[in-house]
């Protein structure tokens, strides 16, 4: 019956007379990670701040688990925001006790839970030491621990990959699958659109505070086709910019992402690519999220 | 339960800290050395002071140098009983084991009053002597009494010649209208001057007294706890701005919950030490009392103990709510400073104030001042040790403040909750008051 999680309708911000949030409308449906894509300044953290009910929005309306936002919602929620910091001076147990007291939780849960997740995160050495002796990565994974600690059924994650090298980004990423398996709905938000893409049901993208694209990634993806083009190659490609035939490109300097106007004509591109470069790889592939991304942006500016 | 789960971080944080256990077996140490040393340096001195006197009364010298525990043998031994039970005018027991005080009577005939009394302040320069006591003629009309010596805050000394003399006048008055001496002696015996206030019209050279010293000491302490634990809450608030785990927070429980929860566990971590330290005092003085200047023990009454806590929980409440705004409306520590700046000139104030109000507590600025809120938990009190006014008052000014801090904990959690998200620039007082009428 209730098949939301969470959902945003025309929700508006302003700053000192700026837009940061321009009327974004969005659901997240039980049990699915829902990524917020969008460029630094895309009102990513505002929206996400809203929704916390840490700032209220100037219009629109928010539901989680289609009611509106109460008190004791605060409990069902785990909240990552996206500047991060802990007390420096307590120790690591100490934080998650008092975090998890705050979720209502029993301090003889907490450590059991606790010791847990420092054990899957690596950290099950560190449950004495201080805030303040870990490195930066190992704060950020305390940080993470004390969000999901208390098993909400929300999780609101802001930017939770910054900061992360990518073994522990690999890390967060399984994490999040295992939540999603165990029905919990998630939303984060990132800049980062080729690590969301590998985890995300559904995408949001926003640029200047505005919404441009919504839906679930497959639909999206299969909305823009394979009328991609990715090589690996060595030598000058600057000659695809002359070609008739190709719409868009990205040149990386040794890959290359080329979109076709009509994919008919891939054959045509090879046969020019073989002959003007070394070519080492010739792939036909659906769009990235990034290329989406900017598609929909130029367009916007376009329109 | 989630405000218990805050007082309770929040008190662990400050008891653990090292400045936390430091001063609180540090303060008593020094209140200790106060209390004592007095007597400590008294006794390690030479033990016995002699004082010359220039009587031009002609009748307190003699009965002055009876008081002595050792009378000088160049005089003739006195009529009138000495150190004979219950009739024996002069307690001897107030100048405890001090040490001694040596009279010596100097000739007021031959010179002029100002040369004697050059004489005797180069004496003193000179360390021949340690006092010099001059009785007028007029005494028994004045009373004015004039003590110099290079240690003017020996306050067993100055209590003591101050009240046998008053004695030795309040005799001869009895006697000069042919009354018994028997009857004179019942009539002034066992005058325990040291439950006495000596405050009569006309007196303040001679107020400066235990309950001056005393008084102003407890201020002191008051300001110091009242101005270290309102820096330490605005820090506290801070670095939860700047780490911005009020976000999490905020996301936990309600902005109420996190101040108040912060204000008293601060709060309760600061009850706990003032009672270590009252529990520290109370054993020192149960098990030192001999040693002790009985002005300080008469001084440390219970009742001074509970208007101390409750003064300190008043000062406390609203001092740590005024920090905490700083806290929360700043982004920086320098920014801190310079807005907690004008509170610590509200402490200042009465502090200052202080002085006036140990030497006249009952004028007019004094009591107004003592009934404005932000200086009640200071000017009250120390009214209250100085001279108590009515318990009215007392109770009125209590009041005051209850409603005041009620005021300031709602105006606190409006700024607060606003404050602690706002980052970036340093917001005007303007800007801070908007912030009350936020949503």
């Amino acid at each position: 019956m209730n098949e939301q999680a969470l959902s945003l309708k025309d929700l508006v911000k302003d700053f000192d007379g700026k837009r940061a949030v321009d009327n974004i409308s969005f659901t997240v449906r039980k049990g699915e990670i829902l990524g917020l894509l969008g460029p630094n300044g895309a009102g990513k953290t505002t929206t996400i701040r809203m929704v916390m009910n840490i700032i209220a929005p100037d219009a629109g309306h928010i539901e989680i688990l289609g009611q509106p936002f109460t008190e004791k919602m605060k409990d069902m929620i785990g909240y990552l925001p996206e500047e991060r910091g802990l007390y420096r001076k307590m120790k690591v147990m100490d934080v998650l006790v008092f975090l998890g007291e705050l979720k209502g939780m029993k301090a003889g849960a907490i450590r059991e839970a606790g010791r847990k997740l420092l054990k899957r995160f690596d950290l099950e050495n560190y449950e004495l030491k201080k805030v303040e002796e870990l490195s930066k990565g190992m704060a950020q994974k305390l940080q993470l621990i004390s969000t999901i600690l208390h098993e909400p059924e929300l999780l609101i994650l802001d930017e939770p990959f910054s900061g992360l090298d990518p073994l522990n980004i690999e890390l967060v990423t399984r994490i999040l699958l295992e939540k999603k398996k165990e029905g919990v709905s998630i939303i984060f938000s990132t800049h980062l659109m080729e690590y969301a893409e590998k985890i995300v049901d559904s995408v949001v993208m926003i640029n200047q505070g505005r919404k441009v694209l919504d839906g679930k990634l497959s639909e999206i993806k299969a909305q823009y086709g394979k009328k991609f083009i990715h090589i690996e190659y060595e030598g000058d490609g600057n000659f695809i910019a002359g070609l008739d035939f190709v719409k868009g490109y990205k040149d990386y300097g040794r890959e290359m992402e080329i979109e076709l106007t009509d994919l008919t004509d891939k054959n045509r591109l090879l046969k020019e690519l073989s002959a003007r470069v070394s070519l080492n790889s010739f792939q036909l592939t659906e769009p990235s999220l990034h290329n989406i991304f900017i598609r929909k942006v130029n367009e916007g500016v376009g329109a | 339960m989630k405000l218990l789960a805050i007082i309770k971080k929040e008190y662990r944080e400050i008891v653990k800290k090292k400045t936390f256990i430091i001063s609180t077996i540090l303060t008593p140490l020094i209140m200790a050395a106060f209390m004592f040393l007095p007597v400590l340096l008294m006794k390690m001195g030479k033990g016995e002071k002699t004082i010359q006197v220039a009587d031009y009364s002609g009748f307190i010298y003699e009965k002055l140098a009876q008081s002595e525990k050792n009378p000088p043998l160049e005089k003739n031994a006195p009529a009138t009983p000495k150190n004979g039970g219950k009739g024996d005018i002069f307690k001897k027991n107030s100048m405890s084991e001090g040490g001694k005080l040596k009279f010596k009577e100097i000739a007021t005939a031959g010179a002029t009053a100002e040369e004697l009394l050059n004489r005797n302040i180069d004496a003193i320069r000179e360390k021949k002597i340690d006092g010099f006591l001059v009785i007028p003629a007029t005494i028994k009309k004045d009373r004015q009494l004039m003590y110099y010596s290079a240690n003017i805050s020996d306050f067993e000394t100055n209590k003591f010649i101050e009240a046998t003399v008053r004695t030795i006048i309040s005799q001869q008055i009895l006697i000069d209208k042919q009354i018994d001496p028997q009857i004179v002696n019942e009539a002034t015996r066992d005058v325990d001057f040291t439950t006495i206030k000596v405050k009569k019209e006309g007196t303040s050279k001679s107020s400066a007294g235990i309950e001056y010293t005393m008084s102003l000491f407890m201020l002191a302490i008051l300001f110091s706890i009242l101005m270290g634990y309102g820096q330490l809450i605005m820090r506290s608030v801070l670095e939860e701005k700047n780490s911005r785990i009020i976000e999490i927070l905020i996301s936990s429980t309600d902005t109420q919950h996190i101040f108040y929860g912060k204000i008293i566990g601060i709060g309760l971590a600061g009850l706990t030490q003032v009672a270590i330290w009252c529990l520290f005092g109370a054993a020192l003085v149960g098990k030192f009392s001999m040693g002790l200047d009985s002005g300080i023990l008469n001084f440390l009454t219970l009742e001074i103990g509970i208007y101390f806590v409750v003064f300190f929980l008043l000062g406390f409440f609203m001092y740590a709510i005024l920090f905490s705004i700083v806290g929360a409306a700043v982004n920086t520590d320098q920014e801190a400073q310079q807005f907690a700046a004008p509170i610590s000139y509200l402490l200042i104030i009465p502090f200052i104030m202080g002085i006036m109000v140990t030497q006249s507590p009952n004028s007019p600025v004094a009591v107004i001042s003592s009934f404005i809120p932000l200086f009640t938990p200071t000017l009250m009190f120390m009214r209250i040790t100085v001279s108590p006014p009515a318990f009215l008052q007392i109770m009125l000014s209590i009041f005051f403040s209850c409603a005041f801090i009620g005021f300031l904990a709602w105006l606190g959690a409006k700024i607060f909750r606003v404050g602690m998200l706002m980052y970036g620039k340093k917001p005007s007082l303007g800007e801070i008051l908007r912030w009350i009428r936020y949503k």
